[in-house]
């Protein structure tokens, strides 16, 4: 169970990137958050595994408080925080198998990361998670010869092998071509029931949104303004979302967002 | 859009001037006559003793004349510098790209807190700011003559080269790697090698390979100075007048760099 309270992230002085912002996610369950780019859907995700720092408000994964976390304790809790990227973020010049045990870093001690010397039940884990979704056979290929579907799907067992309560994606599709891109939304939507895990997907095709998930999420200016059935997300409710975005305030919102990704 | 033009302007312009590198006249002829002002002060205020430069052309000439033909007379000195200057480059590759790494890491702004970097870039520029021809005077009056001055010197050197040039390929890295696992949880010195270390890794061979090459010209140099190798018995060679044999080190060194120029480029080369 994610829940989050009052959230609100200013970059510096500027407007408020998330204001005020209320949203729960019970366990087992696919939502995908839709909206404009500069909505501040990335800062949404980036704020609960805390790559962003949330100005206020707080965030609770399973009863623990996010937003207090330090040092190791936050580390420890980001274990339990699966992140899935747009552009993948593998380590290229490292193995598929190496990048999927890198998700056992906030795990095992330093020096037997550091000598790839992991503990059998990971390795054990990466083969099971490597066949499931199809890339066992690539454990000993460096990631970068990989395509973009390929590449995701290490990108999800490395954070499946987190053993995570949750799963952030944070546009897991944009960079794949139409077909790899439905198989990746498939994978996510099956894992999350195989797992019982709440996936958060920031998304820009609505299609697939709402052929894959159960719940969708529309943001505009930092604030819920759609929460619902992929049945009920009707035209009027897409022109909510995404129509008329006058240009200044757009541009004050990409704004903030450039920025946060810098920081 | 050119038609435009065309109509709009009355007469169409034929001639054309670069514009000036410094616009403003004043400054411009300002610099101008100030730097030949002040070359011929400086030529005029050295002290050029024309007599003494006339007097040493025919001595110069001699000691060329004397150094042909080039002779190799003790092959077994030279061997033994050569190697000496191998062992020192080498030694010193290892230690000075050893220690810039660490050093790298520290001087690189993306990586490390303020006053770490400003301590990395701290080192890195008092490792720059001096040739080693004068590192290698200090570590002859701090450790004797002998290749231990010659290895610290170049240590040295290579901390300078080294570290600077991979605390920027650091700086250039892919910041989305380390996000992931930073995301996943993992510490701050596990991450490091994981998401930064493959990522400067193909520049960082390249680096050792041209620092290398780079020691192995430098050692002969600071060898005149006392810091042991090829470089000590070229000095003897002079301090002796002995300069046909000299003049033969002075090719062996020259072949000896090629040859390991050569071997170096082709290999950074393949991995680039």
């Amino acid at each position: 169970m994610l829940r989050i309270t009052n959230l609100v992230k200013c970059y510096g002085n500027d407007k408020a990137v998330l204001s005020d912002l209320d949203l729960e996610v019970p366990g087992e369950s696919c939502v995908a958050i839709i909206g404009a780019s500069g909505a501040g859907k990335s800062t949404l995700l980036r704020c609960i595994n805390r790559l962003v720092e949330p100005t206020s408000g707080s965030i609770e994964l399973n009863g623990v408080n996010l937003t207090q976390l330090r040092g190791s304790a936050l580390r420890g809790a980001r274990r339990r925080i699966g992140m899935i990227f747009q552009s993948f973020n593998l380590i290229d010049r490292l193995t598929v198998m190496e990048n999927v045990l890198s998700g056992r870093l906030g795990y095992v001690p330093f020096w037997r990361a550091a000598a790839r010397r992991f503990p059998q039940q990971d390795i054990d884990r990466a083969f099971h998670l490597m066949e499931r979704v199809g890339i066992a056979h690539y454990a000993n290929k460096r990631a970068d010869e990989l395509s973009g579907g390929e590449r995701q799907r290490v990108g999800v067992v490395r954070a499946l092998m987190q053993e995570p309560e949750i799963l952030l994606a944070d546009e897991p599709t944009a960079s794949l071509d139409p077909k790899t891109s439905m198989q990746i939304m498939e994978l996510l939507r099956s894992l999350s029931e195989e797992y019982r895990l709440p996936v958060l997907i920031n998304i820009h095709n609505v299609q697939e949104a709402k052929e894959y998930t159960q719940r969708i999420v529309g943001m505009r200016f930092g604030r819920i303004i759609f929460d619902g059935l992929p049945s009920d997300l009707d035209a009027d409710a897409m022109d909510k979302v995404y129509a008329g975005v006058p240009a200044a305030e757009r541009q004050g919102a990409e704004g903030g967002i450039a920025a946060g990704a810098a920081v | 859009m050119s038609n435009q033009n065309a109509a709009s302007a009355p007469l169409p312009r034929r001639t054309w001037r670069k514009p000036p590198f410094i616009a403003n006249p004043a400054i411009r002829w300002g610099i101008i006559i100030l730097s030949i002002v002040y070359i011929v002060w400086a030529l005029a205020t050295l002290p050029f003793d024309w007599v003494r430069i006339q007097e040493g052309l025919p001595r110069a000439a001699r000691i060329f004349s004397s150094a042909f033909p080039p002779d190799l007379k003790r092959p077994g000195l030279v061997l033994d510098g050569l190697m000496e200057t191998l062992r020192i480059a080498i030694l010193a590759t290892i230690l000075g790209v050893g220690a810039s790494i660490p050093i790298a890491f520290m001087a690189a702004s993306n990586l490390a807190p303020r006053p770490i970097y400003l301590l990395g870039r701290g080192i890195i520029i008092v490792a720059r700011s001096f040739h080693p021809v004068i590192v290698a005077i200090v570590f002859v009056k701090a450790v004797g003559f002998g290749p231990l001055a010659g290895i610290l010197t170049l240590a040295i050197y290579s901390i300078g080269f080294v570290a600077k040039m991979l605390a920027e390929r650091i700086e250039e890295i892919d910041w989305g790697q380390v996000e992931a696992l930073r995301a996943a949880g993992a510490g701050y010195f596990i991450t490091l090698i994981y998401a930064v270390l493959p990522q400067i890794m193909p520049r960082q061979i390249g680096l050792t390979i041209y620092q290398f090459d780079s020691n192995l010209r430098a050692s002969a140099v600071v060898g005149i100075v006392g810091a042991g190798g090829i470089g000590a018995t070229l000095m003897n060679a002079f301090r002796r007048y002995d300069y046909d044999f000299a003049l033969a080190i002075t090719l062996i060194i020259i072949a000896a760099i090629l040859v390991s120029e050569a071997i170096s480029g082709r290999i950074r080369r393949k991995i680039w």
